[in-house]
């Protein structure tokens, strides 16, 4: 009886042989045959997940198309996000929701302000120069969060609680995150396909030179898509300060999945972003259910490496600005 | 002519001569020999002791091994690795597991250690380059190998997970204290371990750099199409200069986890161990010999005595280092050890271009 019990268990099989690599599959798959009704709470924890990984990914994946850069800096800007929400509404008591646009205000002036100290002169030089840049600016707003607001985790104090739909439980703050992420995600899509300035946008992140021969102040782009990035940032960080607790160096985790999301879903791809978000949630969720400790983990790598030698244009390459 | 510049011309014939490098080598690693002696000497009841203990000189010299290691692969052929931690921890890993579970001694450890990184190496290699990654998505492919590693080494309890290794008395593994052991009980043998691998690295990547390998690493760094057009297998010589460098940086792995006691994933993988690694070669510049060492001597110091000064308040020291970071990066592109140029170009514009031909 007790074999029984522990073979049906998804529990880490820890020093286990090829086991541990074997069983989750083979649970995974007699789940899935008997329609458990884990799978579709799984489902809907993933896709709740999901959508806010495609929105960490946005700004990211917006300069890293227009200007080719690989801002580093992307992880604490979400959580300079986090901060924001969480300060208006402690300090000012103003709803956490009204918090967002504010955070995204933020974002966007010290995005500017960041592209015109560090990144801007030295938009031409050899690109490890712009990592190193941006990275010096993540350990400088890392740690004056870290100087001002204790390294102790905080919690934006909201009690939404939650809805069951068709027996499946939904917590509300992840989904009205998903929603924000969503609505985002459209608002951006129309911006950069409707307006002047988005097209001029897309334009420079399609040929650089050409954008100039036109007539386009390639400089000002420039700033204003650093400037925009960092606002999305601000925007995806307010929304997981809706649903989670943070602490000022709760941005690398996010910022290593969001460089997987935009390689996997294509340089610049808006849906794709959406896309590589989805699978990304999908596989911590699943796998952080099936799976001991942080395999899943390993499986995104993989997955990420596997994209990068296949098909390093992504999904969804080239389809979009 | 003045007095500076019949020294400067002297200092031409002379670096023209043959023995040059060598009588530079000798100087340079007879300063490093040297340094724990001079910051102890007393200059006006202060000594440099006071900001540079043996424990920072030691980091230094670790990071300028492991730059110059890096710069085999990165700053001669161009190919731009974000991802050295792979085989850092991998030679720190491979040296505890053989040590603690079967008592292999830590010097054929470190060299199992090597081949091992030296093979991951050439299967990132292989991979990314067969599939011609290039840039940004070279560098990304780099990390993701790291980072790849240390979930798996997190996630595995054959590593011992999260927990990592503590490193085992010389009796544990039937030794004494020494150097045979791998471990002393105090840090000068530690320091002039540490300053001879720099000086091996170093003479291995002299070697390279005056021969054909070298050549041909650098044809390829310049221009890769124009290389292989005129017959420089260029795939071959990339492989080379990842296996090469993966080799010396897991060296530096196994050292590291002979000098510090314990090892976790979360300390040799880490995602900023990729950064650490490869610092001072861009801070020293590039593709060059002395940069490493010089640049190794800049970062590390500052990142340390920001930490011991600022100690009260947690997180200025890396609102020092960071700023600094932005600071040369945006000042010194091209590196530290191309300041004395500069300042010769500097020096010339001010005199007015009279000696253009220079």
């Amino acid at each position: 009886m007790g074999h029984l019990v522990t073979s049906v268990a998804p529990l880490p099989l820890q020093g286990g042989g090829l086991g541990r690599f074997i069983d989750p599959f083979v649970q995974f798959l007699t789940d899935i045959t008997n329609l458990e009704p884990v799978l579709l709470q799984l489902l809907a924890f993933g896709l709740l997940l999901g959508g806010v990984y495609a929105l960490t990914a946005l700004g990211l994946t917006m300069i890293f198309g227009v200007m080719d850069v690989i801002n580093f800096a992307h992880g604490v800007f979400l959580v300079v996000g986090m901060y924001s929400v969480w300060l208006v509404s402690e300090m000012a008591g103003i709803s956490p929701f009204l918090g967002i646009p504010i955070a995204a205000a933020v974002l966007f002036v010290l995005g500017v302000v960041v592209h015109v100290l560090t990144v801007e002169p030295i938009i031409e030089a050899p690109q490890q120069n712009q990592l190193i840049a941006t990275l010096g600016v993540l350990f400088i707003i890392q740690s004056a969060i870290e100087i001002v607001f204790t390294p102790d985790p905080q919690q934006v104090e909201l009690s939404l609680g939650s809805i069951q739909v068709g027996g499946v439980f939904i917590p509300l703050g992840q989904f009205y995150a998903l929603v924000i992420a969503l609505g985002t995600m459209l608002a951006v899509r129309a911006f950069l396909n409707r307006t002047d300035l988005g097209r001029k946008i897309r334009g420079t992140a399609d040929n650089r030179d050409g954008a100039r021969y036109v007539g386009i102040n390639v400089r000002r782009i420039n700033y204003l898509t650093f400037g925009i990035g960092a606002a999305l940032a601000g925007v995806a960080g307010g929304s997981i300060a809706l649903f989670q607790r943070f602490d000022p160096f709760t941005g690398e985790t996010y910022l290593i999945n969001a460089f997987v999301i935009v390689i996997l879903g294509g340089l610049g791809s808006f849906p794709g972003a959406f896309v590589g978000g989805l699978i990304v949630g999908m596989i911590q969720v699943f796998g952080g259910y099936y799976l001991p400790g942080t395999t899943a983990q390993v499986l995104i790598f993989l997955l990420f490496i596997g994209t990068l030698l296949v098909k390093p244009e992504g999904l969804f390459g080239g389809a979009e600005a | 002519m003045s007095a500076i510049e019949s020294v400067r011309d002297r200092y031409r014939t002379f670096d023209e001569q043959r023995y040059a490098p060598l009588v530079k080598g000798v100087a340079l690693f007879g300063l490093l020999a040297a340094l724990p002696v001079i910051i102890e000497i007393d200059v006006a009841g202060m000594e440099l002791a006071a900001l540079l203990s043996l424990k920072v000189l030691i980091l230094t010299v670790i990071y300028a091994y492991t730059a110059q290691s890096w710069n085999i692969m990165s700053g001669y052929t161009g190919q731009f690795s974000f991802g050295h931690a792979a085989f850092f921890g991998i030679g720190a890993y491979a040296t505890q597991k053989l040590l603690v579970d079967f008592a292999v001694n830590p010097w054929v450890g470190m060299l199992v250690a090597g081949v091992l990184a030296a093979g991951y190496g050439l299967v990132i290699g292989a991979l990314s380059f067969r599939f011609k990654l290039q840039g940004h998505y070279f560098a990304l492919a780099t990390l993701a190998f790291a980072e790849l590693l240390r979930f798996v080494v997190t996630n595995m309890s054959e590593l011992r997970g999260a927990n990592g290794y503590f490193k085992p008395f010389p009796r544990d593994y039937g030794a004494e204290y020494g150097l045979v052991a791998f471990q002393f009980q105090n840090d000068l043998p530690y320091y002039y371990l540490i300053v001879g691998f720099l000086l091996v690295v170093t003479l291995v990547s002299w070697v390279i750099k005056n021969s054909w390998v070298g050549l041909y690493f650098f044809a390829i760094r310049e221009d890769e199409r124009a290389a292989a057009s005129v017959g420089v297998p260029s795939f071959r010589y990339k492989l080379i200069g990842v296996a090469v460098s993966a080799f010396f940086t897991a060296l530096g792995g196994a050292y590291w986890s002979m000098y510090f006691n314990t090892i976790r994933p979360d300390t040799v993988f880490a995602l900023f161990k990729n950064v650490e690694l490869l610092l001072p070669a861009v801070v020293g510049g590039p593709g060059t010999l002395l940069g490493p060492i010089v640049g190794s001597f800049i970062v590390t110091p500052v990142s340390e005595i920001a930490r011991t000064t600022f100690s009260d308040i947690n997180g200025l020291d890396r609102i020092i280092y960071g700023a600094f970071l932005v600071a040369i990066v945006i000042y010194s592109p091209r590196g530290v050890v191309s300041w004395p140029s500069q300042a010769r170009a500097l020096w010339k514009r001010v005199r007015g271009d009279e000696e253009v031909s220079e």
